[in-house]
């Protein structure tokens, strides 16, 4: 649900984001006695909160890749200047057994290309719990199924999110869902059942997949022998029939492992063949991921995930969809007819721009609480390769939480790789990003 | 004559001597007769019921006194189930985390799913780890023994019952009178001291329960660094099982 050209909104939005950002004062306490007020903590049947962040970005562009030339022929430039403020709501209203809870975001920037702003509606849905073994919901609301932490094959109803950022809201789609619960004794302590409709027509869910369907699906959970296990499957006519299983466990106090396991039928795709033609293909594919994440006593934290995309492009194949891009370039350069660079730019948008659009990555992330002695510093690292071609990208950061709702960050990313690999050919060179968050 | 009736005067006056020790013995010094695991699962029933529900706040203290604060709302039910929510501040508010005897998992409300934890990492920072926030009956994790007793204290040595609990060993020492404990040192299995907790300022939180109402803790890890804990409205409350589920926790305040 976008609101465009909603200029005037999302301008008083962004204006009232850096005024509570910078007259609102950090906020640390004074040391002394000890005191809890209970009673400012009771339930309210009305409840909103949210942040407003600003956000900093200077991006140095990699004039040489193929995500440039197709994005930036007409206004060549080396670098951006992006300035950012959001503000993202949260309510919740209760009453009886129903609650109707939503996410509201509005977003404005501006870069040296020139303003942009969007509002969108996240999640707003109605919630009824006559027991605490059922729920049923209907309205638009997030689903995000899996266990990965940067990838979720078995996330068959969820919009993709990024490695980078995995933590940040999404927003949701339109649906309605039963979800059922049952408590046991023995090895098999939990069994859930979650089942969603999920409608796709004009106006609603229009960007899941074909028009004019409903569709199906389901998870169904298990905490068995302490290892949390679901069975996920997806059904319907927008996308194909698709079965999933992912599973977690925590191996010891400090080690978690965690795997996914989606098998797709009947997917189409439009790929460059090896005659360099646009050819279609409809096949079956197999997503998978394994992961760990490894605490050690000094509060070191490592997240590392394999991820193999089984609908994605060979090497070969995103190797050819670069050359063509080189070539389509070169001769729109020379001759100035931009056929070939036309047809680049419509076969970019069939898979080829997405942001793992590959088969093998290996995920890396590492940070450390309280490092160097300073409480609430968080130094970081998160780095993606691609094994297939080698390339990656590294994105170090710092995150500092000590003032009571705030959230700094300071990250810079580079990516890095052969002529006609992954990250080598995407847009950016690297990217320095820094972010305040004030939550209320 | 043992088993008979007590004909013979002296002995039954020795006779009762004996019987009226005894009952003196068993009212003065109760627990003097229990061993360590029944010390413990006294100092559970008195630390809060079975199932109940209560208020934290948790406060982190750095070393130039500068603090920062959480409160929680914590629900329980029987040895090993748990589920705390974050009320406040604003930056964690709606996370949830819970607590199914091993298995840890933590709710954040913009990941929307809830992400296997472990018990030594921790979600607020600080001395505090996540076993701390989450701490089922210490009877559920440990096996103590009585290693020392004196006039007013119990001095318990408490054994992990398996690898996956967050302190291999703890050394608690317990006060005679009110049967709660007064420090608990956790020790890892390399014998490293990582951190002391202090239980402080007894109260009355109604029905019956009287226990400590804060806690304090620091850390050879954490120099100057302390964390507390502080307790109020400690209800007992019947919950369902199903509250203790993935599922259920994005709703865990309804129940408040």
């Amino acid at each position: 649900m976008r609101i465009n050209g909603g200029r005037i909104v999302c301008g008083a939005l962004f204006f009232y984001a850096s005024l509570i950002l910078f007259f609102l004062p950090f906020n640390t306490m004074a040391a002394g006695e000890y005191s809890f007020d209970v009673e400012e903590f009771e339930s309210k049947s009305f409840e909103w909160g949210g942040y407003a962040e600003i956000k900093f970005e200077h991006i140095d562009l990699n004039t040489d890749s193929a995500f440039y030339r197709l994005n930036f022929h007409q206004d060549p430039r080396s670098t951006i200047d992006r300035y950012t403020g959001a503000l993202q709501l949260e309510y919740s209203y209760k009453k009886g057994i129903g609650a109707f809870n939503g996410v509201l975001r509005a977003e404005a920037g501006q870069d040296d290309i020139g303003w942009s702003d969007s509002a969108d509606v996240y999640e707003a849905n109605l919630s009824l719990k006559p027991t605490p073994f059922v729920t049923a919901d209907i309205g638009k609301k997030v689903f995000k199924w899996g266990k990965g932490y940067a990838w979720n094959p078995v996330g068959f109803i969820d919009r993709p999110k990024d490695p980078n950022d995995p933590e940040e809201a999404l927003e949701g789609y339109f649906g309605a869902g039963v979800d059922l619960i049952k408590s046991l004794d023995g090895s098999l302590r939990t069994v859930a059942l979650t089942t969603v409709a999920l409608p796709v027509w004009k106006d609603v869910n229009e960007d899941f997949g074909e028009l004019n369907h409903v569709n199906f699906a389901a998870k169904l959970y298990m905490l068995y022998r302490d290892t949390d296990i679901d069975f996920v499957i997806f059904s319907g006519g927008s996308r194909s029939t698709r079965y999933g299983v992912d599973f977690s466990r925590n191996l010891a106090t400090n080690f978690e492992i965690h795997g996914e396991f989606a098998y797709l039928t009947d997917l189409k795709q439009n790929y460059l063949s090896e005659t360099g033609t646009l050819t279609k293909r409809e096949r079956s594919a197999k997503i998978y991921l394994l992961g760990l994440r490894y605490l050690t006593e000094s509060d070191i934290t490592t997240i590392i995930e394999y991820y193999h995309n089984g609908a994605g492009f060979s090497e070969s194949e995103l190797k050819r969809f670069y050359q063509l891009v080189a070539d389509a370039d070169t001769q729109l350069l020379n001759t100035g007819i931009d056929i070939l660079f036309q047809a680049a730019k419509n076969i970019s948008n069939m898979g080829y721009v997405s942001p793992q659009a590959g088969r093998n990555y290996l995920y890396f992330k590492i940070n450390q609480k309280d490092s160097f002695d300073i409480l609430y510093f968080t130094p970081g690292l998160i780095a993606i390769l691609n094994l297939d071609d080698q390339s990656y990208s590294v994105s170090p950061e710092m995150l500092y939480t000590g003032f009571t709702n705030w959230e700094l960050r300071l990250r810079f990313t580079f990516l890095k790789g052969d002529n006609f690999t992954e990250f080598e050919e995407k847009q950016n060179e690297n990217k320095l990003e820094f972010r305040v968050r004030y939550y209320f | 004559m043992i088993y008979g009736k007590v004909s013979s005067k002296p002995l039954k006056v020795f006779f009762n001597f004996l019987v009226q020790m005894t009952l003196i013995m068993l009212l003065v010094i109760p627990a003097a007769a229990l061993d360590g695991n029944e010390i413990l699962l006294q100092v559970d029933r008195n630390l809060q019921p079975e199932s109940y529900e209560m208020y934290r706040k948790l406060i982190n203290i750095e070393p130039d006194g500068s603090k920062k604060e959480y409160v929680l709302y914590t629900v329980k039910k029987g040895q090993d189930k748990m589920v705390a929510l974050f009320l406040s501040p604003a930056s964690e508010k709606g996370r949830a985390t819970l607590r199914l005897g091993d298995n840890m998992w933590l709710y954040i409300p913009s990941v929307g799913k809830p992400l296997r934890i472990t018990s030594l990492q921790s979600v607020v920072g600080g001395v505090f780890n996540n076993s701390d926030i989450l701490r089922i009956d210490y009877s559920a994790e440990y096996n103590a023994a009585m290693i020392e007793e004196t006039a007013d204290k119990f001095i318990l040595d408490c054994k992990a019952k398996t690898a996956t609990v967050a302190y291999d060993r703890l050394t608690m020492v317990v006060d005679k009178e009110s049967v709660v404990p007064l420090t608990i040192e956790c020790y890892a299995a390399s014998g490293m001291l990582i951190k002391t907790l202090y239980y402080k300022e007894l109260k009355g939180f109604g029905d019956g329960l009287r226990r400590p109402s804060v806690m304090e803790t620091d850390s050879p890890l954490y120099k100057g660094y302390k964390s507390v804990m502080l307790y109020a409205k400690i209800n007992k409350k019947d919950l369902a099982d199903e509250v203790f589920t993935l599922n259920y926790l994005p709703r865990v305040d309804e129940l408040r």
